[in-house]
């Protein structure tokens, strides 16, 4: 009886042990926005991703969540781990624009962008702090439809809870970015948002300090480098707008 | 008073209830043995369990009646129901229990029972004896029109029992309605009603006063119910118009009853004699055997002698210095005994 | 000795095990000053989102009570064919998992479910409101109830049930003034649980009705929301439900033994005199 129990607690240590720590040997982790989850494994298949929204991964990394890269859809979330020194210095990989999408069958009859704002309409939105709720009330306040915002009926964790309600029929329309359609093109349309008011999206690729630095900068140079960009490219990302920073 | 006149069919698992019946005022025992229907038939009587076929009327009122597809709900048929254990609510008090059916004459009720003192206590409380006067009370308080009791003596003690019987069978005799009440035990049946009715495997195979029962049992079961004599043997007509038994012993008795082949002698117990040489008197049937058993019953004595238990008094036995063991005489008259045919 | 050294891996594992389970509770309390706790619970944040979760809670738990009560007396009372099926069917929100029962919902009462045109012809539209958000809880608290509820009514001797309709009592009445009272204690204890697991229903509540401040967002769907925003209003709302889980568990316990007692005495937790 007492071998048994010694057995155990060996091999729970042993489990534990092997859990936390640095995996020398084991996959990369990266923490990705969801936008990023059917463009990522075709950059690099080997890592093991986990999308989630920015802000939401950022909370994570910050409680000690063992991420070696963070790709972030907007700088905030980036910017507040950077200044806790959690990340060293990131940078700017890719860009995306904005889309309206509409169920297939177009329920509220939507054909424009201003149109968000006619009274009644179910709009959904990513939350506070999600980067496509942040980007998506930018554009709308440069538009001046700051009205539209009376139409939210939900605020979704990420954007991939923006274009499940959106998809199943349940909302009238819905702001996410233009490389997410392709994955639900059966069962959306898009509508294009006029360039004045796209917001200035960036992705932030930032090497987690506590992590495998050393593969984590190899990870994220080969974001920089022509196979990466290229899949991103290929998947409807922007490159890298000629901006500061 | 209402008659209750019932003809009902009731499928049960091994065979059917099936009987005709016809009650007036006054008590009428069922006994039988458990599993013979007795429940099913009371509860079919208060709306509990439907008959698949048959009428059950009570006075001018038809309650069920399968032909006219009549099927009263129990709170419309006028009955009183007196349950095996006695099914007191336990959240109520005794006051609340027997008012339950009929605030009005709660009071009168708890009075007459004895169980004014204890309206306010709960039936868990209760001891077995003031619990069945409280369910009594509680059935009556509906004024019903027919009474039914389940099994009424058999949640109480021995002691108790013996105690009870008497006053039981004193009130259902003072209420005068007509009542309906079974019981496995045909001691508590001849105790309490004045008419005994038999049910065997959902049957009725005889009635009468429960005397008749024991001292002339239709068949085997009943008299291995009212638990008489029935002594097995071969039976062949006789000289002077008597029947020979021959029993297995080898033994011969004569009975006055006619019958051939296989019988059972049935003889009262009480009708048996005991003594240590046969008496000259005119009883034909002496049996010598050893007494295997004596069993006291308050002021009688159960002899057991051979095949036959004789019941004496205990002043008798004392008297005679009866011990076990003992070769004695038993010996009973051909007119007591009745035939009964065995398969 | 053997026999010794397993008591003490016992107690060992009951200490583990306790001191796993408690911690974390105990943790939530400890990061945040009291004070502050009833700071961020005063916030509007916190005030909104206790109060969508109340309302609905409570509008969700009056359905269950007057649908489930009934329902479990039925299934309790009567046997008819198919009955164990039908008691099946009841319990299956129990193994579903949150998220699959709030799609499920969608399909059957979303604008392009199965009963989305007729209740669009009634004007009728469920996602997104607070009716959905009731539906929601409805569906998964529902079985904790239904299922104690069978229990308790089958706990009564039914020749008490046949007693009260020979003394006159048609079924309505059986129902009110001995099955209720006889079932009181089991009923209490499910739908304690039932209001709990209500209270905390998240998965199916976020896909039906999505999560809107002040209209849908209940307690649980904004503990999640400002995780990463606001990190104080979330321990401020989990502790709360800590206090309230505590609570409810009390009570669970208690209910049953307080109705039980009463039915032996009037007074709660008196001996009961015996002859």
């Amino acid at each position: 009886m007492i071998r048994a129990c010694a057995i155990a607690v060996v091999v729970a240590a042993a489990v534990l042990i092997a859990g936390c720590g640095d995996s020398d040997d084991g996959p990369l982790e990266v923490f990705a926005a969801s936008s990023l989850r059917d463009v990522a494994p075709k950059v690099d298949r080997a890592p093991r991703y986990t999308f989630a929204g920015s802000d939401e991964l950022a909370a994570q990394i910050r409680d000690g969540a063992p991420a070696d890269v963070f790709l972030s859809a907007s700088g905030t979330p980036v910017q507040e781990l950077r200044a806790a020194g959690l990340v060293e210095a990131p940078f700017v990989f890719a860009s995306n624009r904005l889309v309206v999408v509409v169920p297939a069958a177009n329920p509220a009859g939507l054909n424009a962008f201003a149109e968000l704002a006619r009274p009644g309409l179910k709009l959904v939105l990513g939350g506070e702090g999600v980067p496509i709720g942040d980007y998506a009330r930018e554009a709308l306040a440069a538009a001046g439809l700051e009205a539209a915002l009376e139409n939210v009926v939900s605020l979704e964790q990420d954007v991939k809870g923006v274009l499940g309600k959106v998809a199943l029929g349940e909302a009238d329309a819905g702001i996410v970015y233009a490389t997410d359609v392709r994955a639900a093109a059966d069962d959306v349309r898009e509508l294009a948002i006029p360039d004045e008011v796209q917001p200035d999206v960036r992705y932030y690729a930032a090497v987690v300090s506590a992590g495998d630095v050393e593969r984590a900068a190899e990870f994220v140079r080969r974001l920089a480098r022509e196979e990466g960009a290229g899949a991103l490219r290929a998947a409807a990302f922007l490159p890298v707008p000629n901006r500061a920073e | 008073m209402d008659t209750l006149r019932l003809d009902l069919s009731v499928p049960l698992r091994a065979f059917s209830l099936d009987l005709t019946l016809e009650a007036g005022a006054g008590t009428l025992a069922l006994a039988g043995p458990s599993g013979a229907g007795k429940t099913t038939l009371l509860r079919a009587l208060a709306g509990l369990v439907r008959p698949a076929r048959g009428r059950i009327a009570v006075g001018e009122d038809v309650w069920f009646d399968a032909a006219r597809g009549i099927d009263l709900p129990p709170e419309r048929r006028s009955v009183g129901f007196v349950f095996q254990d006695y099914a007191l609510f336990p959240h109520l008090t005794v006051e609340e229990n027997v008012a339950y059916a009929a605030r009005a004459g709660a009071a009168a009720l708890l009075e007459r029972f004895g169980i004014a003192d204890l309206a306010r206590a709960r039936p868990g409380e209760l001891s077995g004896g003031e619990r069945q006067r409280v369910a009594l009370a509680r059935a009556l308080a509906r004024e019903p029109r027919l009474l039914l009791l389940d099994e009424p003596m058999a949640a109480l003690d021995a002691h108790t029992r013996a105690h009870v019987r008497g006053e039981l069978r004193a009130l259902l005799r003072d209420l005068g309605l007509p009542t309906l009440l079974v019981t496995h035990d045909f001691e508590d049946a001849a105790a309490l009603a004045p008419r005994v009715a038999v049910l065997v495997r959902g049957r009725l195979v005889q009635e009468g006063r429960p005397e008749e029962l024991v001292a002339a049992p239709a068949d085997a079961f009943v008299a291995a119910l009212t638990g008489g004599n029935l002594v097995p043997g071969v039976a062949c007509p006789s000289a002077g118009g008597l029947t020979e038994v021959t029993l297995e012993s080898g033994s011969g008795v004569y009975s006055t009853d006619a019958g051939t082949g296989r019988v059972g002698v049935a003889i009262a117990c009480w009708d048996v004699t005991v003594a240590r040489e046969a008496p000259p008197d005119s009883a034909l049937n002496h049996l010598r055997a050893p007494i295997a058993s004596l069993a006291p019953l308050g002021n009688r004595v159960r002899v057991r002698v051979g095949p036959l238990t004789a019941e004496v008094t205990a002043a008798s036995a004392e008297r005679l210095a009866l011990t076990e063991g003992e070769s004695v005489v038993a010996s009973f008259k051909a007119t007591a005994t009745r035939l009964v045919p065995l398969s | 000795m053997p026999s010794r050294a397993f008591g003490i891996a016992l107690w060992i594992a009951l200490a583990s095990a306790v001191l796993f389970l408690t911690l974390p509770v105990l943790a939530l309390f400890l990061r945040v000053p009291p004070d502050e706790l009833v700071a961020q619970l005063a916030s509007e944040r916190a005030r909104e989102a206790i109060r969508v979760s109340l309302t609905t809670s409570l509008v969700a738990h009056a359905l269950i009570l007057g649908f489930g009560t009934p329902a479990a007396y039925l299934l309790a009372t009567k046997r008819f064919r198919g009955r164990a099926f039908v008691v099946s069917l009841l319990e299956l929100p129990l193994v579903l998992p949150p998220a699959v029962a709030g799609i499920g919902l969608l399909a059957a009462f979303g604008r392009s479910g199965l009963l989305g045109e007729e209740l669009g012809a009634l004007g009728l539209s469920i996602p997104f409101t607070q009716l959905a958000v009731v539906l929601a809880v409805c569906f998964v608290a529902s079985p904790f109830y239904v299922r104690a509820a069978i229990a308790a009514f089958e706990a009564i001797d039914p020749r008490l049930l046949d007693a009260s309709r020979t003394l006159g009592a048609d079924r309505g009445r059986t129902f009110r003034r001995v099955a209720l009272p006889l079932a009181a204690g089991g009923l209490g204890a499910g739908s304690t649980l039932a209001f709990a697991r209500g209270l905390g229903e998240f998965g199916a509540t976020i896909m039906f009705a999505g999560s809107l401040p002040g209209r849908t967002q209940t307690a649980p769907l904004a503990i999640y929301d400002s995780l990463d925003q606001d990190f104080d209003v979330a321990l401020a709302l989990g502790a709360l439900f800590v206090v309230f889980s505590i609570l409810i568990l009390l009570a669970a316990k208690l209910i049953p033994l307080w109705t039980r007692s009463a039915s032996i005495s009037p007074f709660p937790f008196a001996r009961s005199r015996s002859t």
